[in-house]
């Protein structure tokens, strides 16, 4: 397996040598921005696509399949029909935060983006709170979306944005419970030592059913955190045309919609991580010649396979169902997610406490 | 034709208020008219929703300036839409409205197009390129009884401009054509709609006044495009009434398998649109998938998809294709497996159900009141289906079930619409196999006229009665041609209905209840 | 869909949620896999089945010798609503009766105004014109919907 770990360190000492320690450690940060939203648009690419094709198949349709290869292209045809858009002045809009928008929707989507871990070692923040840290970073986005909805002088935004204010933070509430459950598991905030510690059991089988029961809540949460359908009342297009970025055109639109592909990974990412063990291979106890196999494939390969299995089951519930009303997007949340986060909390710790996990 | 009964002006208000009272509560059918020297009047088409008994009555003015009529629009809901209709049209003022004003046209509309002396010079009425003012304030008539004109009142402001009002339209994903609602919202929840129609008004009563018979035909596959059989039927069948005209067995056949082949496209198209609405976008192509096969089928037959033109006077286009009859077989049996699919993804799905459950309730008084008939009303437990009320083509001789529910809302109102799919796929299935041999269409003198009278044909259209009146005067083009439309008593009835609701479920409502606007607009 | 003695209950709705949602989730895996139903245009072309009776534009059949059955009698002009139908006539006078006869001179025809209803096609006596299926008629200016259908 290639371990990430010694091959940072080389390339570190390496700057530290050829360079001043401080000039090292900036061009360090520069290196791992670049390589850090390279990675970050590559996804996004490769989920648009995916997206238009995945729908496509629940809707017995074929997809694009004009532009390139299968429609390969078609992503960047998009984008490049983006950059040409007009953007458009809105009358009476606040222009300073109408700008600004999109940025604060894609840098908290990029933060916690760097708090994956891809493989050993390639992780961009790693520290003892690291998942306190996401979840911090991840909950800021909702400034963006509240921005956009106000300062673009259109009702229809408006109203996007204050359902989307009290969709998003309710639903942050649900998700934390989840992955403090398991933390309670694992003992830790640490991300790495979160994967390092499922090398033997993946924690969706380790905590068996109090686990399964958070991985089944955190992705429901984390779907209305996307605000994705079945959750999708800010930009619901039958009611608000295009909710809160109604008034954005060209890459402003773009943006937002990277940011929205981005956060599903990053939803998708974290309960790898948390629930499916991460880059870890699959280990089943007992058949060492099967577990050696695994371990030939490696980490990132696991993880990104993880990853989109995981986003296509919220692609495949996304195509699936109707838009919920905003009250019962509450209800689902105050009187069902909540109480049933807390109960199960409850369980997981007495399991820990009694040793009867896996 | 039709016996009609004039009523004096002095006693019309007590005359209706006592046809209500013996049970006439269904007003079916108002009609304005303009009869030039007899002055202008309306004709009301009463019936009784237990007996189904009709009655037509009439009356008229003389006065041409000012003309005014009472009111009626307290003893029928829908009368308020109506009256709209007819001051829009003839300038008649109904005394004692609340809410007089146009209907279809500009606020700034000068003269009123269906009198026969209007007009229609550009000069007059030139394309304005300025939008349309929004009238806050309604002119309302009171009703004095001592009085030669009614007091006009400026009192009642529509949506005052302190209140959160947002546009729905006309140009949004969510009004299936362009309407307009304005709505007053208190946080998500509607204080008030009120709804502007009018955006695709064509005037296709007033052209037709200027057809042949035959050439009116193609306006009604404009209407409501996903009846154009059976609007189509309907002004076949009500030339053909007038004439004397007998059709062929074959035809009646034919036609009839084409209105239920028509409604179930409607129906299926209801249900995509309907979860497309509540953003279930699978289950949207799943109906439209099925409904390609649909539109394969007719198009074989008709040369058309959406634009059918079929039925011609005296019988059909042309005669079935040999393999019609397979094929619809296996359409239908396919189509019995896919309504289980709708079900499963859709209509049982825990969401749709808790957002259509108890939402936007239509009394089965308000549904007669409002005449909301078709699948509207049956869901309200209103049996106004056309077809059982007083039968046509050959609907008094195969067996079907009307399909009613009690409920009221929306979930209801897609039961039923997937409920009578079957149903129709039923009565396919009992006349496709017995298609008589016979002429396909009966030999019509190339210039038809009609026999002076007034004339009324009524089917059971996609989405409610759709009825045609035809005056005629004895020449080759109609005196007066009018359209019951099926989808203008829906919209009475949702800008009531709405109230109250979020605007989430407003969407749903107007999915619903399933209106067309080009069949609301004329 | 009842779950006996949890009907209305608090796990009971719960159970009841999760089973339709279940349900749905089971459909749209099936039709994951299920063929898929887009055609393919322009590909399908030659494949692609038009209705024998779709009407796409007005033709006027003409024989080998280039003659066709119009007899200028202007019953189509007068019997299209929208105006689509012009007809110019001129006189011949046969050689040998001596008679002068109206013959069609131009017929030209609008499709951009046309509605498609066949009013002519059933007006004509002669079943000089009829429609065709051919539907690629998209043009870049009006003025080429204007056609000659004489020649």
């Amino acid at each position: 397996m290639i371990d990430f770990t010694s091959i940072n360190a080389s390339i570190e000492s390496y700057l530290q040598s050829v360079l001043p320690a401080q000039v090292a450690t900036l061009v360090e940060c520069a290196l791992i921005a670049v390589c850090a939203i390279a990675a970050y648009l590559v996804f996004a690419i490769v989920m648009i696509y995916m997206e238009r094709k995945v729908c496509a198949a629940f809707q017995c349709r074929i997809g694009p399949d004009r532009v390139g290869f299968l429609g390969l292209l078609q992503v960047f045809a998009d984008v490049f029909k983006m950059l040409i858009k007009e953007i458009i002045d809105i009358k009476d809009s606040d222009r300073a935060l109408y700008t600004l928008a999109p940025f604060l929707v894609v840098m908290s989507s990029l933060i916690t983006f760097s708090c994956l871990p891809f493989d050993n070692g390639l992780q961009v923040l790693d520290f003892n709170i690291g998942v306190f840290f996401i979840m911090a970073a991840s909950s800021f986005g909702v400034l963006g979306i509240l921005l956009a909805g106000w300062s673009s002088n259109n009702k229809f935004s408006m109203i996007g944005a204050i359902r989307s204010g009290g969709q998003m933070i309710s639903y942050e509430l649900s998700m934390s419970l989840c992955i403090l459950t398991l933390v309670v598991l694992s003992g830790t905030m640490r991300v790495s030592e979160i994967v390092e510690m499922q090398r033997e059991g993946w924690f969706i089988v380790r905590g068996h059913i109090p686990a399964i029961i958070a991985f089944l809540i955190y992705l429901i949460a984390g779907n209305a955190e996307t605000n994705r359908a079945p959750f999708d009342l800010p930009e619901a297009e039958s009611e608000l045309t295009a909710g809160f970025h109604t008034e954005y055109s060209g890459m402003g639109f773009g943006l937002f919609y990277v940011a929205e592909f981005m956060n599903l990974f990053i939803i998708a990412g974290i309960a790898t991580t948390l629930f499916l063990g991460g880059w870890t291979p699959l280990y089943i106890p007992g058949l060492d010649g099967f577990n050696a196999a695994m371990e030939w494939i490696p980490g990132i390969v696991w993880f990104l396979g993880k990853v989109f299995f995981v986003i296509w089951l919220l692609m495949w519930v996304r195509w699936t169902f109707p838009r919920l009303r905003i009250d019962q997007v509450l209800v689902l949340e105050w009187k069902y997610l909540v109480p049933i986060g807390l109960l199960n909390l409850l369980i997981m710790t007495v399991c820990v406490v009694m040793g009867w996990t896996l | 034709m039709m016996d009609i009964e004039y009523i004096d002006i002095k006693s019309f208000r007590q005359t209706m208020l006592d046809r209500r009272a013996a049970g006439m509560d269904f007003l079916r059918e108002m009609i304005g008219m303009d009869w030039e020297a007899e002055g202008l009047g309306v004709i009301y088409i009463l019936e009784n929703s237990a007996t189904h008994d009709v009655e037509e009555l009439a009356v008229r003015i003389t006065e041409r300036d000012r003309p005014q009529i009472p009111t009626v629009s307290d003893i029928w809901q829908i009368a308020e839409m109506y009256e709209r209709e007819v001051y829009d049209f003839y300038g008649i003022e109904f005394a004692g409205h609340p809410d007089m004003r146009r209907l279809f046209l500009r606020n700034d509309w000068v003269g009123f197009p269906l009198r026969k002396d209007y007009d229609p010079s550009e000069t007059i009425n030139p394309v304005r390129l300025e939008s349309e003012k929004n009238e806050e304030i309604v002119r309302e008539y009171d009703i004095a009884e001592d009085k030669q004109l009614a007091e006009l009142v400026e009192k009642m402001k529509i949506l005052h401009y302190d209140q959160f009002v947002i546009n729905i339209g006309p140009q949004h994903p969510a009004t299936h054509g362009v309407l307009r609602f304005r709505l007053s919202l208190e946080g998500e929840v509607l204080r008030k709609v009120d709804i502007h129609c009018g955006y695709i008004h064509r005037g296709i009563e007033k052209m037709c006044e200027s057809r042949t018979y035959p050439q009116t035909l193609a306006f009604t596959d404009r209407l409501d495009y996903l009846s154009a059989h059976q609007n189509r039927h309907a002004l076949c069948m009500c030339i053909e009434k007038a004439m004397g005209l007998e059709v062929t067995g074959r035809v009646q056949y034919i036609r009839t398998i084409m209105d239920e082949l028509q409604r179930i496209d409607s129906h299926l198209l209801m249900f995509s649109c309907m979860a497309m609405d509540m953003g279930a976008i699978t289950s949207f192509i799943y109906g439209f998938r099925d409904r390609e096969k649909l539109l394969d089928i007719m198009e074989e037959v008709t040369g058309g998809r959406l634009i059918q033109n079929y039925n011609v006077i005296g019988g059909v286009q042309a005669d079935i294709t040999p393999g019609f009859a397979a094929k619809v077989k296996e359409y239908c049996n396919d189509q019995k497996k896919r309504l289980k699919e709708y079900y499963d993804v859709f209509v049982n799905n825990i969401i749709f159900r808790n957002r259509s459950i108890g939402v936007g309730i239509l009394s089965r008084e308000d549904a007669i009141s409002f005449g909301t008939t078709g699948g509207t009303g049956r869901a309200s437990g209103w049996a106004c289906d056309v077809r059982k009320r007083h039968p046509y083509a050959l609907y008094d001789k195969v067996e079907f079930k009307e399909i009613i529910h009690t409920g009221g809302d929306c979930y209801d109102r897609l039961l039923v619409r997937l409920e009578e799919i079957v149903e129709s796929i039923h009565i396919i299935e009992q006349l496709i196999d017995n298609i008589p041999e016979g002429d396909f269409k009966t030999k019509t003198k190339p210039i038809i006229k009609l026999p002076e009278g007034r004339f009324y044909a009524a089917v059971e259209g996609s989405r409610g009665e759709f009825g045609v009146f035809i005056e005629s005067h004895g020449e080759k083009t109609p005196y007066r041609l009018k359209f019951r439309p099926m989808g203008l008593p829906l919209i009475a009835a949702a800008q009531n209905i709405m109230k109250g609701h979020k605007v989430a479920d407003m969407i749903t409502i107007g999915a619903s209840l399933d209106y067309v606007i080009p069949d609301i607009d004329r | 869909m009842t779950m006996g003695f949890l009907d209305n209950t608090y796990i009971g709705n719960i159970l009841t949620a999760v089973k339709s949602l279940l349900t749905g989730l089971g459909v749209t895996l099936r039709e994951f896999f299920t063929r898929k139903v887009t055609e393919r245009y322009p590909e399908n072309r030659k494949t692609q089945h038009i209705s024998e009776r779709h009407r796409a534009m007005l033709r006027m059949p003409h024989d080998e010798e280039g003659n066709n059955k119009c007899i200028a009698c202007g019953l189509c002009q007068q019997a299209c609503p929208n105006g689509t139908i012009s007809i110019t006539t001129r006189t011949v006078t046969d050689e040998e009766s001596g008679k002068s006869k109206k013959v069609l001179a131009e017929y030209h025809y609008d499709l951009g105004a046309c509605m498609f209803c066949q009013l002519c096609v059933n007006a004509c006596p002669k079943g000089a014109i009829e429609f065709t299926n051919e539907f690629e008629n998209a043009v870049f200016d009006r003025k080429k919907l204007i056609m000659k259908l004489n020649r």
